[in-house]
């Protein structure tokens, strides 16, 4: 899918080097500015031009995932399409994503069984994992947490955000059926396969969680004993 | 020090006090004035605390260790920063910072007020750029803290008025805005995840929207005593933070990504009164 995107992306670095030349020829016209060049490209391009060749990010720290920040700032299809309709696809573009989403999605070999809801808890409770830049966190240290109470209420004990729905009672009102276990792992690994271009980062495909600690987080949010449920 | 701390306010105050007889020369009215134009905004006045505070701020007092040092004859060329242009002629600090980032023709860039600074340091002042005058720039002990506090009080109350007469400029803007919607890094994120909504929280701490022009000049407002810090913070700091926390990379601050980005929130609170220095969480 988006082949056109592609495509697109690949005139703008033509029409960039182009830019390029036409303020080369500029500057021998004795332009009063180097930077004239910005002004011929279109906002799309020069935010690209800027990140990437301007010094805009220490592009070549590593990251925890084994590459550098220049991956992490490179836009994957599904962040290229949501950027540009600023999370609002029409409906064939919508079509498109929930379809990708669904291939994308991969399972434990063990089937979708609940993990520790214990341990669940505190994973859905930190924050830890993937920060860059400075303090970079240190995954050998402490294990990766699913941020989710950063946009989440899952308990009545510890305050959530309101950027996503509230999580409180989740289990208690749908149950703990196969189908249900199927949708939150889902939800937490591609959950553009249901609402594409969401906000909610996707945590199994994007390699944020294993799948032990997204089993722990579904216990969490699943077993009759957590504090979601209580 | 408590002798410091006795004067230190009510100079502060009258330090900036503008020509203009109704102006506002306090941050905390201007504050309250924003807040009684939205007076539901959860964001606004989610801290009576730090409203309470506001008199008091510590960053007032950072304002004034700026005055000293913007008019002291410092590093190797042994002068002031009064022959520094921050775009409305060299020296002319009152409204000057409401109108940043713009584009400056002795540079050929649009800068934005630390890159200006540091700019100005190095070409006048003398200072290497890696020198710790020059180079550390967060913290209410930096002299860039001090500096930026100083120069951006003589903007307080004022319309936010960034410049885009200039192509550049422009260019510059709307690029930022591409920045701003930008997916990307572990989490998927854009600035557009947090602060497109009003009155969603991370957590406990409620978001400022873009899209209320009354939330955003209070979200802008830096530098801003970080009462969680106990420290005054910058604009630049405030960038690096959001794609620390959206786990993207690290942005360079001065970078004309940086500038872009800030060029775009700027104009966001386009004719809201900024409100300098401000207290945050």
């Amino acid at each position: 899918m988006f082949g056109k995107k592609k495509i697109l992306a690949g005139g703008l670095v033509a029409l960039a080097s182009a830019a390029v030349i036409l303020a080369g020829c500029a500057s021998q016209e004795k332009e009063d500015y180097a930077l004239a060049y910005y002004t011929q490209m279109s906002a799309a391009e020069l935010a690209e031009h800027l990140i990437f060749e301007k010094g805009g990010f220490n592009l070549d720290q590593p990251t925890q995932e084994g590459t550098t920040v220049r991956e992490r700032q490179t836009q994957d299809d599904l962040n290229m399409v949501c950027s540009e309709y600023r999370n609002r696809p029409p409906a064939d573009v919508a079509g498109q994503i929930v379809t990708e989403a669904r291939a994308s999605m991969k399972y434990p070999e063990y089937g979708l069984e609940l993990g520790d809801w214990r341990r669940g808890a505190e994973l859905a409770w930190s924050g830890f994992g993937f920060r860059v830049g400075h303090n970079v966190d240190n995954h050998e240290r402490r294990e990766v947490g699913g941020n989710c109470y950063n946009c989440h209420s899952m308990s009545e004990g510890r305050t959530g955000g309101s950027l996503g729905p509230s999580l409180v009672g989740y289990g208690k009102t749908r149950g703990d059926s196969l189908e249900v276990r199927r949708f939150v792992y889902e939800m937490m690994y591609n959950p553009h396969a249901y609402f594409p271009c969401t906000e909610m980062p996707r945590m199994g495909h994007n390699g944020l969680l294993s799948a032990e600690a997204m089993a722990d987080i579904m216990a969490y949010l699943l077993h009759p004993e957590s504090p979601v449920n209580r | 020090m408590l002798k410091k701390a006795l004067f230190a306010l009510p100079l502060a105050l009258a330090v900036g006090m503008p020509a203009h007889a109704d102006m506002r020369e306090n941050p905390a009215d201007v504050l309250r004035h924003v807040i009684n134009t939205l007076p539901d905004s959860v964001y606004l006045t989610q801290s009576e605390q730090n409203l309470m505070m506001m008199e008091d701020n510590p960053n007032l007092w950072t304002v004034e260790d700026g005055r000293e040092l913007f008019y002291a004859e410092r590093g190797p060329n042994n002068v002031s920063l009064e022959t520094c242009d921050f775009g409305k002629g060299p020296g002319v600090l009152e409204g000057a910072y409401v109108e940043m980032p713009r584009f400056f023709a002795d540079t050929g860039r649009v800068m934005d007020l630390e890159s200006r600074l540091v700019h100005c340091m190095i070409t006048i002042q003398g200072f290497a750029a890696d020198d710790p005058a020059v180079r550390q720039r967060h913290g209410s002990n930096s002299d860039h803290m001090k500096l930026q506090s100083y120069i951006t009080f003589q903007s307080n109350g004022l319309p936010w008025n960034p410049s885009l007469s200039h192509p550049l400029e422009r260019a510059m803007r709307d690029a930022g805005e591409q920045l701003f919607y930008r997916r990307a890094g572990a989490l998927d994120m854009s600035c557009q995840t947090c602060h497109e909504q009003e009155g969603k929280r991370i957590r406990a701490s409620v978001l400022p929207s873009i899209n209320q022009p009354a939330e955003w000049t209070k979200a802008i407002s830096w530098p801003a005593f970080r009462v969680g810090h106990q420290n005054s913070r910058s604009t630049q700091h405030r960038v690096r933070g959001c794609y620390w926390q959206m786990r993207q990379g690290q942005i360079v601050a001065g970078s004309d990504a940086s500038i872009a980005l800030i060029a775009f929130w700027t104009d966001a609170a386009r004719g809201q009164p900024a409100i300098l220095p401000d207290m945050k969480r």
